[in-house]
């Protein structure tokens, strides 16, 4: 441990002591990149305040958890990130069983308003002190008081119908008209609600109602699913980025349970991650273009971004679900034969890459339309805890491969593209910079794959009662899993939070004052995937018997997707 | 009376060619942009089976009210006018001193009339487009009207026939080289071809004035859009690139067909390089483009 880690460490522990004023604060060590705090829950507020505003960590995630079956009370897990140490910082709070109720704090880090509101929703501990306690995630219909992540509810409740459910939105404002983008709109490709108030075509407000694409997934996986059938639901996540929610979970479990992951193994991951980031950002230019009427973009980065397509399903047998993560390694190996096709494959995509780059640069109706429209500060950035590009291009170079380095970034890091410029352009020059630096990496992780296993043997049962939270940069920004081990060969938690959750989050604060002309882009810059965002929530109609989703029901649940057209 | 007649049956050319021939060239258009987006793209016959398919699906409307119902036609109708008006090869059918003033009037009503549309329909959507319509026009229309005095000032007449006449047999000049431009710009706007389909803007307003429209009133005002484009572009290659010019209609309607083909591909090439502006930057372009229209009078009036 170097000394300058060392000092912020004293600091942490110098700064936790003097807010909790002598009452009595654990702190253990779960794992050597891992600090967790035992504190009272009147404490939390002050602590996330000076590990926020004093220390300058990083809010990650809020974790709920119904401790009762063991004996305990519900858990309330702050997750916070000290970057520059690679540290995570973990405080821990308990709400009896009989008062469930914490101290909110969304007041001090404002990035906490929906993992809070997503506790109190899914867990119902209540957070006091919230300043904008509206239901988050369930379904305006839910009854009150049925909380979904309890253990005592089981995963196929089906609640009454109820026929007047309706958003509890903000009062509209004197003077300000009301422009409903959503439930269904063009540019949204899955349903999300955002209610702007105009004056004219400025924007002078604006209220959001999303998760109406629950799928219960958490759910799914620690009352249902075992430890390696979840990789294959994680993976359904989000309709892009899958591998990067595969392997997330795997390696939280992999953390949680000491579980050494072969090197061969690490390197593939990182080419699968890395080979996810290009078919993506190719993805998002072509859908920023069609936003702003620029269908030729689209139907060009789609063209280049075929071939990529097409080589994932030469590597996995699938274009998009690869199904190739499991605990400890991988199902299945990158045949070096394949290597010749993936190098031509890189050279052509790059060529044409380079191509669409040096048209979008020079084109100054672009840079019209995108220059200091949906500025985010990079205050806004810090306190609302935005991630990945959104981030880099407001000056603030955060990376989970560098933060957090896992699979093979340790042995060969990115570089980093960040921008200065705050808004919509800066974001365009980051996911074109990214797209380059992805084909630079696959192409490094290529030439120095090793050989042997790909998996990892594991002898022993994934103990229970061990907990690891851990970080992937997927191609939108930082996707968190935390994993909490449980004894029937599935998580007691699993908790999911895709980078789209941060970055929604800031569309408030990016499109006011803008135009209504300027909403659909903004959004679209921060690249949101509702369905990775939203989750939660499902119900099974079928039976009431505990069921066991197999391979061949997946790949069905797979396919409904596919012809819903829902491929974000 | 048989003067009267020729005259009726010159009207029905030009509607005819104007209505009939606007959904073909819309469908060359598709397939332009097709090919540049490494598309197939559907068969240039497309607008037809559009339309008649539009034209055979339920009225569903949003709101009532006689005002509402009959825009729609309305607007085919005062663009079908505007053909009678535009010269197609030979002059006008309705042709008469001062008609140049009238033309400008006539091709604002399109605009006004889907604006109208759009307010009817009681949707924010049409409500935003709309207004963007309304802004459009009133600062593309001085452009139109700038250039069109040019050719005027050069022909000292109000009469389209003349000024053709004179851009004829004058050839060109650096005054109206710059008007036709001018006149080109403006015309990607009144076709509604980015950078400015603002009023329309499908991923912002879901097609402003038109969210509402459905079946037969949506095909009229599908309809009405090509035409406009189509007669719009005759009236460019009529007044400011009359050349070659054989004085026989049946040779100077195809050659001005071609030439219109010629200039809407072009239209249509820009609309396929460009994604959309914002209104106030539209706006803006147009303040411009209309202070550089001036000079082309300026050069007019030094006689170059």
């Amino acid at each position: 441990m170097n000394t300058e880690r060392g000092q912020v460490l004293a600091a942490v522990h110098e700064m936790v002591a003097a807010r909790s004023a002598g009452a009595s604060v654990s702190a253990t060590w779960p794992h050597p990149d891992t600090l967790h705090f035992l504190i009272d829950k009147k404490l939390l507020r002050s602590v996330a305040d000076g590990l926020f505003n004093q220390l300058q960590a990083r809010f990650l995630i809020s974790v709920g958890t119904d401790n009762r079956t063991l004996g305990g009370d519900f858990g309330i897990l702050h997750v916070f990130s000290l970057d520059r140490e690679k540290l995570y910082i973990l405080l821990e709070s308990r709400a009896p069983a009989d008062d469930p109720r914490v101290d909110s704090i969304t007041g001090v880090v404002p990035g906490a308003d929906w993992a809070e509101r997503e506790f109190q929703d899914a867990v119902g501990v209540h957070p006091e002190g919230h300043p904008d306690p509206r239901r988050l995630l369930l379904p305006d219909d839910w009854p009150e008081g049925v909380y979904p992540l309890r253990r005592d509810f089981p995963y196929n409740f089906r609640p009454p119908l109820a026929e007047k459910g309706r958003p509890e939105m903000r009062a509209t404002p004197v003077g300000a008209s009301v422009l409903p983008m959503g439930p269904f709109f063009p540019v949204l490709e899955e349903p999300a609600y955002f209610r702007l108030l105009v004056e004219g075509e400025t924007i002078v407000g604006c209220d959001t109602r999303l998760f109406y694409n629950h799928r219960g997934i958490e759910k799914l996986g620690d009352s249902v699913l075992t430890y390696n059938e979840i990789p294959f639901l994680a993976e359904r996540i989000c309709g892009i980025c899958g591998f990067i929610h595969s392997a997330c979970y795997c390696q939280a479990v992999e953390k949680a349970a000491d579980i050494e992951v072969p090197r061969r193994a690490r390197y593939i991951r990182t080419i699968m991650l890395e080979l996810e980031r290009i078919h993506s950002h190719l993805l998002w230019l072509g859908i920023a273009g069609h936003i702003i009427g620029f269908d030729t973009v689209l139907m060009q980065t789609w063209r280049i971004r075929e071939p990529v397509m097409w080589l994932c399903e030469a590597i996995s047998g699938n274009r998009k679900t690869y199904g190739m993560n499991t605990i400890g390694g991988l199902r299945r190996d990158l045949p070096n034969d394949m290597r010749p096709q993936l190098l031509k494959t890189l050279a052509d995509v790059e060529k044409e890459a380079i191509a669409v780059r040096d048209a979008i640069i020079g084109d100054g109706v672009l840079r019209a339309r995108t220059e200091t429209v949906g500025v985010l500060t990079m205050e806004s950035v810090r306190s609302v805890c935005v991630v990945g590009p959104p981030a880099r291009a407001s000056g603030v170079a955060i990376d989970a491969r560098i933060d957090h380095p896992y699979a093979a970034y340790d042995e060969i890091p990115p570089r980093i593209v960040t921008q200065e410029g705050c808004d919509i352009w800066a974001r365009v020059v980051v996911r074109v910079g990214e797209l380059m630096e992805s084909i630079r990496l696959v192409r490094e992780a290529l030439s120095a794959l090793p050989e042997g296993p790909i998996c990892a043997e594991i002898r022993d049962e994934i103990p229970p009662g061990k907990a690891a939270v851990s970080v992937v940069e997927a191609p939108r920004g930082e996707a968190i899993h935390y994993v909490m081990t449980g004894g029937d060969n599935r998580p007691y938690r699993w908790r999911v939070r895709a980078p789209s959750y941060a970055n929604l989050q800031a569309l408030p604060a990016a499109v006011a004052h803008g135009t209504i002309a300027d909403v659909p882009i903004t959004l679209g810059s921060l690249d949101p995937c509702f369905s990775c965002t939203e989750r939660l929530e499902t119900i099974d109609r079928r039976t009431n018997a505990v069921r066991i989703y197999r391979r061949s029901e997946l790949m069905e649940m797979s396919r409904g997707k596919g012809v819903r057209g829902g491929a974000r | 009376m048989i003067h009267g007649f020729v005259i009726a049956l010159l009207c029905l050319l030009n509607v005819g060619i104007a209505l009939l021939l606007s959904p073909l060239y819309e469908g060359i258009l598709r397939k332009m942009k097709a090919a540049l987006h490494s598309r197939i793209g559907p068969p240039v016959t497309q607008p037809y089976w559009d339309l008649l398919k539009l034209l055979g699906k339920e009225d569903l409307r949003s709101v009532g009210g006689a005002a509402y119902a009959s825009l729609p036609p309305l607007a085919l109708g005062s663009v079908l006018l505007l053909a009678t008006m535009t010269p197609m090869g030979g002059a006008a059918p309705l042709s008469f001193a001062g008609d140049m003033i009238v033309l400008l009037y006539v091709a604002a009503m399109g605009a006004v009339l889907i604006m109208l549309c759009g307010f009817a329909s009681g949707s924010p959507y049409a409500y935003v487009g709309s207004s963007r319509e309304m802004m459009m026009a009133l600062s593309v229309e001085p452009t139109l009207a700038i250039a069109l005095c040019v050719g005027a000032f050069k022909a000292k007449s109000l009469a389209l026939y003349s000024m053709t006449a004179f851009q004829a047999s004058n050839g060109p000049s650096i005054s109206m080289a710059i008007a036709g431009l001018a006149f080109f710009l403006a015309l990607q706007a009144q076709a509604g071809k980015l950078p400015f389909d603002i009023a329309e803007a499908d991923q912002e307003i879901m097609g402003g004035p038109l969210v509402e429209q459905s079946g037969p009133r949506l095909a009229l005002l599908r309809w009405t859009m090509w035409t406009r484009q189509l007669v719009l572009a005759f009236l460019l290659v009529e007044v400011f690139l009359p050349w070659p010019h054989f004085g026989a209609l049946a040779f100077d309607l195809p050659a001005s067909g071609i030439k219109v083909l010629a200039v809407l591909l072009l239209v249509g090439l820009v609309d396929v390089v460009n994604p959309r502006l914002r209104i106030d930057q539209a706006m803006g372009y147009f303040a411009r483009l209309a202070l550089s229209g001036l000079s082309a009078l300026a050069f007019a009036v030094i006689g170059k």
